[in-house]
């Protein structure tokens, strides 16, 4: 019973190890896609089991954005995600502000510019697509 | 038997722990009629403060737009007067820690990064000091600012050091520590872009100062549980509610608009048409800039 214990917790242990270096390289990649043109600014790593009721985005941060900005949202999936990590930012007022997935036509964005002109605190809601299992990236950078 | 303590202290290594540390005193009283209730204060969920860490302007943010607005780099607006050996107390060290790491990030933006060793031998010292250098990879960020490598994976892990440190503090009730780290990092930032439009007169550098408001209230609030812990968190309390009184009038409005998007190079490309105005007078600004220097110099200083 002991000894199956410390395997379990040593098993765990190496899992969130594992975890978190995948994130490193996962993010240390999806560096390189933010463009040069940009600096970073914020990551947001996400990391998502399937949705028991797909609906409403899971992983939710708030962010102050400044007018006179202009701000690029990437987004990465790492390769055994089932769905693709897509983005929404909503006002104070609950307003989408922006999505990278337009559910009209079904099109996903990997990245979206965002030039703000209304300083504000927002909230960044993100998830993967249909509420599917996976882990990514979300990177804020600043457009030069 | 034993092995239930191992389990539960391994288990516990493995989560995240998000417990909230609140100092139930609530002496320290702000004058003002839109001050922010106690009891709101005190019931912060853990949430809501790693949103207001968040939401904390960004040094390099202030920075990026000092360069698009082309005002060039000077050392003399840095904190150069902090020596980290001479912190004695916590309360120093952590406040410190924040005012060197906006510095840090001003220095990154402006890739003076051969000047930023100094700084970053300060910030090792004081995370040190304070039990936090495991989270700071010293070694990395020194060779690339060494080698002026990558910019971004400089900031990233500059800045996200800070945010590791950020949610361990609080995740330890060291939640006050964490505090101050933040506050030193904003009133750094709030300094370094008050110093610049009172040499560099400009538009959007004084607008950014003048929405500083609407951050400024959640400063507090992070603030609050504090600051009647002891003389020092009650001096920086009514600190920063002199800078938010200098603010009480300055106002900022809003219009109304849709978003304009068009399909660019693979990505969506948004226009907000919504927008916010500032109404700042100019001796409104000039008792921003000099009570954040006031306050920000007395920090520095205060060794």
């Amino acid at each position: 019973m002991k000894r199956s214990l410390i395997s379990l917790v040593l098993v765990l242990a190496a899992l969130n190890l594992a975890s978190a270096q995948d994130n490193s390289k996962l993010l240390s990649s999806c560096l390189t896609q933010t463009g040069a043109d940009s600096k970073y600014l914020k990551d947001f790593r996400i990391q998502l089991g399937t949705a028991a009721d797909p609906g409403a985005p899971r992983y939710k941060a708030q962010m102050s954005l400044w007018k006179n900005t202009k701000y690029r949202f990437t987004m990465c999936n790492s390769d055994n995600s089932k769905g693709k990590l897509i983005l929404t930012i909503t006002d104070a007022a609950d307003k989408v502000v922006l999505s990278s997935y337009d559910s009209k036509t079904g099109k996903y964005y990997p990245f979206v510019d965002f030039e703000c002109n209304r300083s504000g605190i927002y909230t960044l809601s993100y998830d993967f697509l249909n509420g599917q299992k996976g882990s990514g990236v979300g990177i804020v950078s600043m457009v030069r | 038997m034993r092995i239930k303590p191992l389990l539960f202290i391994l288990v516990l290594s493995l989560c995240v722990s998000c417990r909230n540390t609140t100092n139930n005193s609530a002496q320290f009283v702000f004058p003002e009629a839109d001050s922010i209730p106690v009891s709101e204060a005190l019931k912060l969920s853990p949430e809501a403060i790693a949103d207001i860490s968040r939401n904390i302007t960004s040094p390099v943010e202030i920075a990026n737009l000092l360069q698009k607005l082309e005002v060039p780099f000077s050392q003399s607006y840095l904190a150069s007067t902090i020596d980290a050996n001479r912190q004695s107390t916590n309360f120093d060290k952590a406040l410190k820690l924040g005012i060197l790491g906006a510095d840090l990030g001003y220095l990154n933006i402006y890739e003076r990064t051969g000047s930023s060793l100094e700084i970053l031998s300060s910030i090792r010292k004081l995370s040190e000091d304070i039990k936090v250098g495991q989270f700071f990879d010293f070694e990395t960020i020194k060779t690339l600012s060494q080698n002026n490598s990558n910019l971004d994976s400089l900031l990233s892990l500059s800045i996200n050091s800070y945010t590791r440190i950020d949610e361990y503090l609080r995740s330890n009730d060291r939640g006050h520590l964490s505090a101050l780290m933040i506050i030193g990092v904003w009133i750094e930032a709030q300094y370094l872009a008050t110093q610049v439009v009172s040499q560099y007169p400009d538009k959007v550098l004084s607008d950014r100062i003048a929405e500083q408001k609407i951050i400024l209230n959640d400063l507090l609030l992070l603030l609050m549980p504090y600051c009647n812990r002891d003389n020092d968190f009650t001096a920086l309390c009514r600190s920063l509610q002199e800078i938010k009184e200098k603010y009480r009038d300055v106002k900022i409005t809003y219009s109304q608009g849709d978003p304009v998007s068009v399909e660019k190079n693979g990505g969506l490309s948004i226009i907000q048409t919504e927008k916010s105005f500032v109404e700042m007078t100019e001796s409104q600004l000039e008792e921003i800039v000099n009570i954040t220097k006031s306050v920000r110099n007395r920090l520095i200083l205060n060794e």
